[in-house]
This record gives structure tokens, C-alpha cells and sequence, in this order.
């Protein structure tokens, strides 16, 4: 990162992404926290973007912001009224161990790990390179992919059909 | 690069009969007990068009290799189809419904499988993974008004969800560190100066040595495959018991020998650990069981134990280890697909799976009777039957591999089987029936027990055939690793 521009659509990115997820965390009514989820999801679909990977921001928006937030949405409105608080347990202490541990592996792993040089570069094109291997080189796991998809169907077919 | 597209012609034919599958089922005059068998025909068919490919050593591109290797699983996984298609064609018309689908979600199945064993890179290995466990996602939750299916398909579910995302962040972390997809790109690449990069390689690893664990059901990953073996269909607790261990355990072993030899140092004990928690909590949580689906599920998890301990035992200089694992897989494969087969006459007689609900069992159907015996005492590696054979190869292999305390594990962990084993035949010979009236006789599936017990013999007296073909898919796989064995140290 070099740019004025950058370090601060950075930072306000970072800022969006990390508070959105403290809200979540924080919220008590489960519907507001997915809305907040949703924020958080936009965040580092933007951070992809600065890093480049224009492919990966778009994936991002599409299936987290799009489908698994609508997913989640659905299984709150369908689970019974009482388990819909995001209430206090007895295990938050816990958990925010857990996720203070997690988020110090994460940077140490990101610091202490000698990155080859291309991870200090940028990406080119990846939309159009990816494209590329998937029907040129990778083909075939791309076409096994279309059978899964096929079983997959067939099995979502059968398990909710009414008889 | 070649893109040959023809060696994929085992696959092509599956796919269709797949869509075949599903389309018979939608011709209301056909009866369902005819699907099976047209479904066991198209894999039949399928295991023998790979028969083209016999000694070849050719590729498709660089994702999948047919060689033998390849050719040893899809014979393998073509006549387990086969089997639980036969296996299934009274119970399915019986107790389930959509019968088309369910054939058509079993034939695709056997695709992943394939691809499974022949890949040889990751992205390819990884989604027919997926392909493999969607189907049997599916089929262990078939029957959908049972809430034990239920129960049993939405465990194995969430957590084989889990496990495939274990597996895949282990794939990006060894992506990270070799920068390549490839298992001879990645041994090249690890038997090379790793530096700061081995901790994130080790990581790596060990969650796809986790996911891959999940899959086979090894302790302490393995709290799904009671329930799910007890609340699937029998035919589907028989698949999900042969193909998944056996596919699992293709993938394993190939990714073990081409892409992580180099570090075998280092996953050696980790892999013994596991093997010797799963060999012991395998067979003596099998000891308490009192359904005898429980009772083959806690059984399978203790081969898979050995199994392990055979993956544990491969070594950089012989291909010993592996053509041990391959062996003692095709052994374990055929029992147990005897002894479901048996079981599942049983129940489609009675209803019963409990077993005690089995004594007297040698009165009313001495033959079905007398075949459960003949799979369990394989099951427990008695002489005269397969087990034994292929127990004693891989036990030997691991005791040649300086791992003498793990094989003396393996054959502490095979006498306390042994005793679970009896129980069940002491139920059938030596207690008294509730009643002596004589069970029918179901040609067509006595006719795959008959075909089952002659391959258990088959194998126990003579193995030379299958122990070459093993062998022969075992030194393939370690030339296609030959090439870093000039660059590490």
C-alpha cells in the first residue's frame, strides 16, 4: 500500500468490518446482529478489492452478504421465539478467550511466516485468470463439480417433496 | 499435455446410467426390485470398461492418473456398487421410496470415489470428495420418516461439513507453503528448504490428516458413525461402510506417499497415535453393543484402526506398508459387505436389528446363518478366511517398519473383536429360538452372500492374485513419487 487514498480507505474499512462485528457480538436481538453481519461481510469484500482480488469481493458479496445472510435470516425467523436472544450464557468469558487466542495465532502466523515474494506483489486480472483455469486446465474438476451439483439436486428433491 | 478424454469412459457410463437410474424410476410399470439390478448392471459394466486400461500407465492431463492404482479402486468401488445394489433391491422396495432417485444417487456416488483414488492434485481430489459425501449425505438420510435417519443423516451431515472445512484450510496452508496443487510439486517443494514455512506445512497437515479422519470415522473423529450407521438404511450403512473407508483411505494413502513422504518423520506418531486410540476404543466400545449396526459401526472404526497404523507404518525405501493397506481394504471390503448383506435378510425378513433378537438364528436359516459366521470370524482375522491373510501381511508390515509395539496393539485390539464376534454367533448357535418356524429364502441376495463367501475364502486360501494386483497398484504409486527421492537429502 502506498497511496494516501489507500491507507485511509484501509483504515475505514478495517473500521467498518471490526465494528460491525463487535455490534454482532454485542446486540441482543438476533435479526439486528445479521444486519450487522451483513455490514461486516461488505468490509472485507472492500479489503479484498484494495488487496486486488476483484474476484473474490464479488464472491464475497454474492454467497456472505447475499445468500448465507438471507440463510440465517430464514433460521432465525423459523426457530421458536425463546431461542431468538442473543442472550448472556454462562460460556462468554470463554468464548472471548477463545477468540482472543484465535486472533493472536492468526497475527503471529501472519508475522512470523516467511511469505514468498509473490505474496508481496499484487494480483493481475484474477477474475479473467481464474476463468481461464477453470475451462482450460482445471476442466475436469469444474465438470465433476456440475455432477455434484446434479446429485446434490436430486437428493434436495426428494427430501422435501411432500408424500 | 495430454487430455485424453476416453480414459474417463468408466465415469461417462455411470453418469448416464445415473440418469437412467432416475428416469426408470419415473416408469410406474417397472417394479422397484428391477432397478437394483439394472443399477448393479451399470456398475458391473463400468468395472469392467476399466479393465481397458489393465497395465497402462497413462494420464489425464495432470489431475488424474490411470494406472493401476486407478484400475485396482475402480474394480473396487464398481463391485461394491454392484453388491449394495443387489444388497438393496429387496429392501429398498420394502422400506423406501423413490426408488429411481436412489439408485441414481448411489451410481453418481461411486464417481467421486473413482476420482478420489486417481487424482493427483488437490483441487480434483477435494471436490470428488465433496461429490462422494453429498451422496451419501443424502442416501444415509433416505428414509425420511424415520427419526433416526433423520437424526443419524443431519449428524454425518454438519459434521462432515465441519471436516471438509478442516480439509480444505489444510489444503490453503500447504497451497501457502509449496505454491502448487500437485502432489509431486508439493513433495518437490517440501523436500526442499522449507524454513519458516514448516510450522505452516506441519499445520497444514495435520488438518488434512483431521478432515480426512473425519471421513473415515478415526477416533476421536469418529461420534458420527454410530448414530449414522444406526439410523441409515441397512443397504446404505453398508455402502457408507465400504465405499467411504475404502475411498477415504485411497486418497489418504496416495497423498501420504506422493506429496507428504518427505515429512514422514514428522506425521509418522501422529498417525500411530491415532491408529492405536482407534484400533483400542474401536473394539471395546464394540463389546457393549446391543444393535448389531452399532455393533458393525464401533467394528469398522477398529479396521479402520489398523488400517491407520498400517498408513503410519509407510516408509520412504519399500512399498510394503502400502500394498498391505490396499490388501487388508479389499478384505475388510468383501466381509463386511457379507455381513451386511446378511443382516439385511434378516431384517427384511423380521424387522430386527437387536442382537439377541438373532438367537437361534442357525435353526430358522441355516445358511444365512452360517454365512454371518463365516464374515464375522474374517472380520476378526480367523485362518482359512480373508481376514486373517490380509491382517497378517499388514501386521507384518507394521512390525517390519520398527513400529513392533503398534502391531502388538493391533493384534491385542483383534482378540478383544474376536470376543464380539462370538457373541453374536453364540446368540445364533447356542440359545434356543423364540420359535422354530423356518424363515424363507431370498434367492437373489443368497446368491450375493454365496458369491461374497467364496471371495472370503477365495482370498483366504489363495491371495496370491489379489496380493500381486495389490502390489502392483502399490509400486506405481510410490513411481510416481520416485522423482523427489533424488532430491531429498
Amino acid at each position: 500500500m502506498t497511496g494516501v487514498g489507500e491507507v485511509a480507505a484501509f483504515w475505514i474499512l478495517a473500521t467498518i468490518t471490526v465494528g460491525s462485528a463487535v455490534v454482532v457480538a454485542l446486540v441482543r436481538d438476533l435479526v439486528r446482529a445479521v444486519v450487522a453481519l451483513v455490514g461486516s461481510f461488505l468490509g472485507v469484500a472492500g479489503l479484498f478489492i484494495l488487496l486486488s482480488a476483484e474476484f473474490l469481493a464479488v464472491v464475497q458479496v454474492l454467497i456472505y452478504a447475499g445468500a448465507i445472510s438471507i440463510l440465517m435470516v430464514f433460521a432465525i425467523a423459523l426457530t421458536p421465539r425463546s431461542a431468538r436472544d442473543n442472550a448472556e450464557t454462562a460460556m462468554r468469558w470463554l468464548a472471548l478467550a477463545l477468540a482472543l487466542a484465535m486472533v493472536g495465532l492468526l497475527i503471529a502466523v501472519a508475522t512470523v511466516t516467511e511469505w514468498g515474494p509473490q505474496a508481496k506483489e499484487g494480483f493481475q486480472e484474477t477474475a479473467s485468470a481464474i476463468g481461464e483455469a477453470l475451462l482450460n486446465r482445471y476442466v475436469l474438476p469444474f465438470e465433476v463439480a456440475s455432477v455434484l451439483l446434479l446429485a446434490a439436486m436430486l437428493g434436495a428433491v426428494v427430501m422435501v417433496r411432500e408424500d | 499435455m495430454r487430455w485424453d478424454w476416453s480414459l474417463l469412459a468408466p465415469e461417462y457410463l455411470l453418469a448416464g446410467w445415473a440418469a437412467l437410474m432416475a428416469l426408470l424410476g419415473l416408469w410406474g410399470r417397472l417394479r422397484a426390485y428391477w432397478l437394483g439390478y439394472v443399477a448393479a448392471a451399470g456398475a458391473l459394466a463400468s468395472a469392467a470398461t476399466s479393465l481397458i486400461w489393465l497395465g497402462d500407465r497413462t494420464a489425464f492431463g495432470d489431475l488424474l492418473a490411470v494406472d493401476h492404482y486407478t484400475t485396482f479402486f475402480r474394480v473396487t468401488f464398481g463391485l461394491i456398487a454392484a453388491s449394495v445394489c443387489l444388497i438393496s433391491a429387496g429392501y429398498v422396495e420394502r422400506f423406501l421410496r423413490h426408488h429411481g432417485e436412489y439408485y441414481a444417487i448411489l451410481v453418481v456416488s461411486v464417481i467421486g470415489a473413482t476420482y478420489m483414488a486417481a487424482a493427483q492434485e488437490l483441487l480434483s481430489a477435494y471436490i470428488a470428495l465433496e461429490l462422494l459425501s453429498f451422496s451419501l449425505y443424502v442416501l444415509a438420510s433416505y428414509a425420511k420418516m424415520d427419526l433416526r435417519s433423520n437424526e443419524g443423516g443431519l449428524k454425518y451431515m454438519l459434521l462432515g461439513a465441519f471436516s471438509s472445512a478442516l480439509f480444505l484450510y489444510g489444503l490453503g496452508l500447504i497451497y501457502a507453503v509449496t505454491k502448487t496443487t500437485h502432489y509431486q510439486g508439493i513433495a518437490e517443494a517440501l523436500a526442499g528448504d522449507l524454513g519458516g514455512t514448516k510450522g505452516l506445512a506441519l499445520l497444514g497437515l495435520s488438518l488434512i490428516v483431521v478432515g480426512l479422519g473425519f471421513k473415515v470415522s478415526a477416533v476421536p473423529f469418529h461420534m458420527w458413525a454410530p448414530d449414522a450407521y444406526e439410523g441409515a438404511p441397512l443397504p446404505v450403512t453398508a455402502f457408507i461402510s465400504a465405499i467411504s473407508k475404502a475411498a477415504g483411505f485411497a486418497l489418504f494413502l496416495k497423498l501420504m506417499v506422493q506429496a507428504f513422504l518427505p515429512l514422514h518423520d514428522d506425521w509418522s506418531p501422529l498417525l500411530a497415535s491415532l491408529a492405536t486410540v482407534t484400533m483400542l476404543l474401536g473394539n471395546l466400545v464394540a463389546v457393549h453393543q446391543r444393535n448389531i449396526k452399532r455393533l458393525l459401526a464401533y467394528s469398522s472404526i477398529g479396521q479402520v484402526g489398523y488400517l491407520l497404523a498400517g498408513i503410519a507404518a509407510l516408509s520412504p525405501e519399500t512399498a510394503n506398508a502400502a500394498s498391505a493397506v490396499l490388501l487388508h481394504l479389499a478384505g475388510y471390503v468383501i466381509s463386511n459387505l457379507a455381513a451386511f448383506a446378511c443382516v439385511t435378510v434378516y431384517y427384511n425378513w423380521t424387522g430386527k436389528e437387536d442382537i439377541y433378537e438373532y438367537r437361534g438364528l442357525a435353526e430358522r436359516a441355516p445358511f444365512v446363518a452360517l454365512a454371518l459366521s463365516i464374515s464375522l470370524f474374517s472380520l476378526a482375522g480367523m485362518p482359512l478366511f480373508a481376514g486373517f491373510v490380509t491382517k497378517f501381511v499388514l501386521f507384518q508390515a507394521i512390525a517390519e517398519a520398527d513400529l513392533l509395539w503398534l502391531a502388538a496393539v493391533a493384534v491385542f485390539a483383534s482378540f478383544v473383536s474376536l470376543y464380539y464376534y462370538l457373541m453374536v454367533m453364540r446368540q445364533m448357535y447356542l440359545v434356543e429360538p423364540e420359535t422354530r418356524e423356518r424363515l424363507g429364502v431370498a434367492w437373489p441376495e443368497y446368491g450375493l452372500v454365496a458369491v461374497l463367501v467364496v471371495a472370503i475364502f477365495v482370498v483366504g486360501l489363495g491371495p496370491q492374485p489379489l496380493f500381486n494386483a495389490a502390489q502392483e497398484a502399490a509400486s506405481l504409486v510410490y513411481q510416481g513419487a520416485a522423482t523427489f527421492a533424488a532430491l531429498s537429502p
